[in-house]
């Protein structure tokens, strides 16, 4: 099976001031579509910034990311934004909702800048399984943190990407709605067959994965099958 | 989502829309009150009843700005022109004291036989050196009585009559005292011919100019139509740099807001990019709210105008705004224009935003 998600010795290097500060330094990973990998690592390891290069939100420095047979590292801006806005799906660990709209205007945002119009059907079976279909008038203000959490994903799957990037999805929850969320993502990945790669920090919350990717001053250092 | 930003900060949002909104009004207004006063002044014109109007030489269509070096002799000869029933010499003075106001120096008997003669509201025609007539418009707005003294041009006058308005003037004295008050003895201004039949104003026409060559001779028929901001040196000029200076207001208070809603919103558009959104649909909901926020505006402005007329109007009655369709398209065109302008600069900002940068953006 051909891999949805390919680094090959992936390098970001951001420049502060005169030095060079590398944050990935040749990552080399395989994502299977209908995979869940957790990414874990101590904080400033390049977890993050993986995620924004291979979500396309960040160029590459050297090295190749080819998601979904594309590659990334040769693409113009316009092209990534272009690819993100079809493939890739974010969800953030502060949620980012859009404050002025509610429930239901944050998820169809995705819907409309995609351009191929509203699909009620999709849109329904998404609000069900992610059971916000009674907070669908709600502003971001008006739900706790776990309902918050629950539209970005909804928002972030509503366009059937190919592959959902989570960067701490749970970072910003108590242990209860973290585990309906984590199960939520369980789920849709079981059901929907949806490709998860996960950053986290919490390693009960990277055993929901499959896999689980360790990284390590910007380099991934082993990968674990979770059983 | 235009919408609802627009009106996630109401106070930003009614200070920009109110900045709109004068800007409009300031156009229509400025505009409204020059064309205003130039109607006004041709409609009364047009109101004297003449058929021609003859002026000097290289004489401005505003009486106002005229001198008077034209002798008075020449209405004699204009009286024995085929077809010319009467004539009568203006001289025309410049009031601007309490006000700006046109004096008509006139010869009751001759202007009467041109005008048809005034309809007066109180008093009788003029009849002692002093005297003056004053029209409804002036008496009401200027709180003028019947027999009370009225002080212009450094003279006071016996107020003999008040008057429909719509007779050249507001304000009308016997011919010789302005002659002898400005100098101008034997001189009038202006002579205004009235024919025995309109249809015979070309051929009067062409025999004043044959005997008169150089001289201004005007029918009066098309009149309003010739009083526009362009036959006055530098109305144009001056209607456009009020214009700008109102764009100039817009622009920047569009700038500014649309400025500080993009660094408010910089995480916002970290999301929308992550999204997929492009750099055209980051500035067309940019540009969109601008043009949300300018036909509101102009919508506003509209309404400001009209009050801002019937406040003006009842503080000084002697003023005409005129505001036309046409006028209140341009001033929103303007508007909306000018607001796209000052929004531009913020929406290729947020355009070109990082999107990682923006997502960390506190």
């Amino acid at each position: 099976m051909e891999p949805i998600l390919k680094t090959e010795n992936l390098w970001k290097v951001y420049r502060t001031g005169k030095v060079d500060v590398p944050a990935l330094r040749g990552v080399d990973i395989e994502i299977l579509p209908g995979e869940f990998v957790s990414i874990m690592g101590p904080s400033g390891c390049g977890k993050s910034t993986m995620l924004h290069v291979i979500g396309g939100l960040a160029q590459a420095t050297r090295g190749k990311v080819l998601l979904d047979g594309n590659d990334l590292t040769t693409m113009s801006d316009s092209a990534r934004t272009l690819l993100r806005r079809h493939k890739v799906g974010f969800v953030f660990q502060r949620f980012n909702l859009l404050p002025t709209l509610d429930a239901y205007h944050n998820i169809v945002l995705a819907q409309h800048i995609r351009a191929d119009g509203f699909d009620p059907h999709r849109f329904e079976v998404v609000a069900n399984l992610l059971g916000i279909s009674e907070r669908l008038k709600h502003k971001p203000s008006e739900m706790s943190g776990g309902e918050q959490q629950r539209v970005a994903i909804a928002r972030a799957i509503v366009a059937e990407p190919k592959i959902v990037l989570a960067d701490e999805p749970t970072g910003n929850l108590d242990t209860k709605s973290s585990e309906a969320v984590l199960n939520l993502l369980s789920s849709l990945n079981k059901d929907l067959g949806q490709t998860i790669v996960m950053i986290t920090h919490n390693p009960e919350a990277a055993a929901y994965g499959h896999r689980i990717l360790h990284m390590r001053d910007g380099l991934v250092v082993d990968g674990s099958t979770v059983h | 989502m235009v919408s609802q930003n627009v009106l996630h900060r109401p106070l930003r949002t009614f200070i920009t829309v109110l900045a709109v909104a004068v800007e409009v009004t300031l156009v229509i207004i400025v505009v409204g009150l020059t064309s205003g006063l130039m109607f006004e002044s041709a409609k009364r014109t047009e109101g004297v009843g003449a058929d021609i109007m003859v002026q000097p030489p290289s004489a401005s269509i505003y009486m106002q700005f005229s001198g008077a070096p034209m002798p008075i002799a020449i209405a004699e000869k204009l009286r024995h022109l085929d077809y010319v029933q009467a004539v009568a010499p203006v001289l025309i003075q410049f009031n601007s004291v309490n006000g700006l106001e046109i004096v008509y120096g006139i010869d009751p008997e001759t202007f009467r036989a041109v005008s048809a003669g005034f309809v007066f509201h109180e008093g009788h025609d003029l009849q002692q050196p002093n005297d003056i007539l004053v029209d409804d418009v002036y008496a009401r707005s200027k709180k003028v009585k019947l027999g009370q003294t009225l002080h212009i041009l450094e003279h006071d006058f016996h107020v003999a009559g008040i008057v429909e308005h719509g007779k050249g003037a507001r304000l009308f004295v016997l011919m010789p005292t302005l002659q002898e008050m400005s100098g101008a003895h034997d001189k009038a201004s202006v002579f205004y011919i009235k024919n025995d039949r309109s249809d015979h104003t070309p051929a009067v026409v062409d025999e004043v100019r044959e005997l008169l060559p150089r001289y201004e001779v005007r029918p009066l028929k098309d009149f309003i139509s010739l009083m526009t901001s362009s036959t006055l040196p530098g109305l144009n000029a001056f209607i456009n740099v009020m214009i700008g200076i109102a764009v100039a207001i817009g622009f920047l208070v569009i700038f500014l807001s649309m400025y500080t809603t993009i660094i408010e919103r910089t995480r916002e558009i970290g999301v929308l990019k992550s999204l997929g959104a492009s750099k055209g649909y980051i500035v067309q909901i940019v540009l969109s709210e601008t043009t949300l926020l300018c036909l509101a505006g102009v919508v506003g402005g509209v309404g400001l105008s009209y009050l801002m007329r019937v406040i003006f109007i009842r503080l000084f009655p002697t003023l005409t705004i005129l505001i036309t369709p046409a006028w209140i398209g341009r001033a929103g065109v303007i508007a909306v224009l000018g607001g796209l302008l000052g929004a531009s600069y913020p929406a290729w900002l947020a355009s070109r935003k990082d999107p990682v940068e923006a997502l960390s953006y506190e």
